[in-house]
């Protein structure tokens, strides 16, 4: 480790790939952390999590009892066993007993992707609310004709800010906050809906419990302000047809796989596609061309019942997928699977991994969040808190002088 | 009387391993550096079937778990399919059994077939060689349609139902239920082995779950013999493994067997 960084110093390794071996070494090291906890105020299963996307600092959650809480991740509020344990508690929750609070399952909670001033949340009680995070107060709210399944936002829009929702209705919305009206709706699903935005382009890929994956582009025609949309879809194996302009026929549908894709996560700047379905597959789907890079994932048990959120490392070599009550990281491009975290009493329903710590969080239908980090040894924390107070017990000893 | 064969058969096995193959336990044996030495390794050590002809044939699920990275497993087949090196054939014992067979062999066997065929004095024979140079030349798919079946074969001479029906009997097509339309390409000769199969799978495993801890050594295991399948204790095992139903665990005294119970 010193001598790479004296290879930096001297100029022999850059930083970024300095930076990228600190990374990936933390990476290969995550395990249940033994010093960091989050204390869930949540009283049902937790079903979205996300960090914000501008300081990495808050965790935002939407749990199965209509509640949505912030954590605070860096900062903790209390410090437990002999001060080695940080305990994270929420920062404010908005529940059922919130006047303007969900009175259904919250099944999507996403940070407004410029700052935390604003965050979405989607719930079963059909409405999709966005919330002012300093006042806690509904500054706006959409109606779905269906339960809302998943809300997302585009990170990289700087002209619009539209939120897209998947229902049990069978079309994508697309609701703008500026104007409070539904700007699109995008058909060609027949089952249930859920949505996932990419980080990176302002693409929606739409996931169905009908075994297609359809990406959905909007591009904005300059000047004259229309929009008009054209589909993408993948098929197993065989090569793809674009469309041009916004035609959906019949004739599009191709299966992705043999039951309802469960999870759908975009990756490498949006070049690939990343698809969990219920018949224990994963699959990565190469976007420009629709097909698929047959990489071949091991086989592994997904629950069926509800969604899975997928979590992936910066630059997209590891991919984290919720497999019953474990979670396992598959290598994106070999699909070995490379990791195994059990941890939850039960099912696993969403994950979220911070590049900036190298932390993973995890919810599932425990009720709990459970952090998994870098391995600390405690000699090393028990140096860096040498001035708090809390440490003095730890570094008594029992000789008699 | 059987127990003189079964002897016999031992030592025949172990004659002709030690000519391919110094070791003879499966730990040393389990992990290979290429997918072609694992096909051909695993060709040499298929188990001699007193009863059934059948050529080696070897199961997807074993590849995957005698080489380290699947997706080259699956680029090799694949370029090794457009090569016309080996044919690539769909199970219907589960729910991704591909076995696959040497190009050669798989020749042989539709040649002993036909042979057969012949003795029993069915005319339409040529229909195989057909089959051999239209339509097993050109259709490297695990499955094919009907309309394209009959197009392929009509290179040869007019084609009836009666040989489309000679096919099937002759077992080198079969239908599945899931589509009316497709045929799919079969070993001839196969059903009792197939049956053997997953009869062994369900033997071993559960062997396995009474056990009190779910889990044997491996040296321990290869040395038992299966009652309900003609195929080895190897055999079984490298398949299970790869699927996913069992998972091995180095330990000091060597590879531990475990049930996956992911």
């Amino acid at each position: 480790m010193w001598k790479q960084v004296g290879e930096r110093e001297v100029g022999k390794l850059k930083p970024h790939s300095f930076a990228n071996r600190i990374k990936s070494n933390r990476i290969s090291s995550l395990q249940l952390s033994n010093h960091k906890e989050i204390v869930s105020a949540h009283r049902g299963a937790v079903n979205s999590l996300q960090v914000d996307l501008t300081d990495g600092r808050y965790l935002l959650a939407g749990a199965s009892d209509g509640s949505a809480a912030v954590y605070d991740i860096q900062c903790a509020a209390r410090y437990e066993g002999g001060g080695l344990v940080a305990k994270h508690e929420s920062i404010f929750v908005v529940d059922k007993q919130h006047e303007q609070g969900h009175k259904y399952a919250v099944s999507s909670a996403v940070w407004y992707p410029i700052d935390t001033g604003l965050f979405v949340t989607g719930s079963f009680d059909h409405y999709v609310n966005v919330w002012d995070t300093n006042t806690t107060q509904v500054v706006m709210n959409f109606k779905m004709p269906g339960k809302v399944y998943r809300t997302a936002m585009s990170s990289v829009a700087k002209s619009h800010m539209l939120i897209a929702t998947g229902t049990e209705d069978v079309q994508v919305r697309l609701c703008d906050i500026a104007s409070g009206a539904f700007t699109h709706t995008l058909s060609g699903h027949r089952g249930k809906m859920m949505v996932s935005g990419s980080t990176s382009n302002s693409i929606p890929g739409s996931q169905s419990s009908f075994p297609k994956a359809r990406m959905l582009h909007k591009k904005a025609a300059y000047g004259n302000g229309t929009k008009h949309t054209s589909t993408t879809h993948k098929n197993k194996g065989s090569t793809s047809q674009r469309l041009h302009p916004g035609m959906l026929s019949s004739h599009d549908r191709a299966t992705a796989h043999y039951g309802a894709v469960i999870g759908l996560k975009v990756c490498e700047d949006s070049m690939y596609l990343l698809s969990a379905g219920s018949d224990s597959r994963l699959r990565l789907w190469d976007i420009e061309s629709g097909c698929n890079t047959l990489v071949n994932f091991e086989a592994t048990r997904l629950q069926t019942s509800k969604g899975i959120q997928l979590a992936v490392t910066q630059g997209s070599s590891l991919v984290f997928v919720p497999c019953m009550s474990a979670v396992k990281a598959f290598d994106v491009w070999s699909g070995r699977t490379f990791l195994t975290f059990r941890g939850h009493y039960e099912n696993v329903n969403c994950c979220w991994f911070s590049s900036q710590d190298q932390e993973l969080y995890t919810g599932s239908n425990d009720r709990q969040i459970l952090v998994w980090s870098p391995s600390r040894s405690v000699h090393a924390e028990v140096d860096e808190r040498g001035g708090e107070a809390l440490m003095s017990t730890s570094d008594q000893d029992n000789w008699s002088d | 009387m059987e127990k003189h064969s079964n002897s016999k058969g031992k030592k025949r096995q172990r004659e002709e391993d030690n000519e391919t193959t110094e070791i003879l336990s499966l730990e040393n044996n389990l992990m290979f550096s290429d997918t072609l030495i694992a096909l051909r390794m695993m060709h040499g050590q298929f188990p001699k079937l007193d009863k059934i002809s059948i050529h080696p044939f070897i199961l997807r699920s074993q590849l995957y778990s005698s080489v380290y990275d699947r997706t080259q497993v699956d680029r090799d087949l694949e370029s090794m399919k457009e090569d016309k090196v080996l044919r690539i054939f769909k199970l219907n014992t589960g729910q991704d059994d591909h076995a696959i067979m040497f190009m050669e062999d798989y020749i042989n066997q539709v040649g002993i077939v036909e042979k057969r065929m012949e003795a029993k004095g069915k005319d339409d024979i040529m229909v195989f060689d057909w089959f051999k140079l239209y339509v097993i030349a050109s259709k490297l798919d695990p499955s094919i349609g009907h309309h394209e079946l009959c197009s392929l074969l009509s290179l040869g001479g007019k084609v009836k139902d009666e040989h489309i029906t000679l096919l099937i009997n002759a077992g080198l097509l079969t239908r599945q239920l899931i589509d009316p339309d497709m045929y799919w390409f079969a070993i001839p000769n196969i059903g009792s082995v197939l049956k053997g199969l997953s009869q062994g799978r369900k033997e071993l495993l559960s062997f396995l779950s009474r056990r009190k801890y779910t889990e044997m050594l491996l040296a321990l295991l290869e040395k038992k013999r299966l009652h309900m399948s003609p195929l080895d204790m190897r055999f079984h095992l490298r398949d299970l493994i790869g699927s996913g139903k069992l998972k091995t665990v180095p330990t000091p005294t060597g590879l531990l067997v475990r049930i996956n119970k992911d």
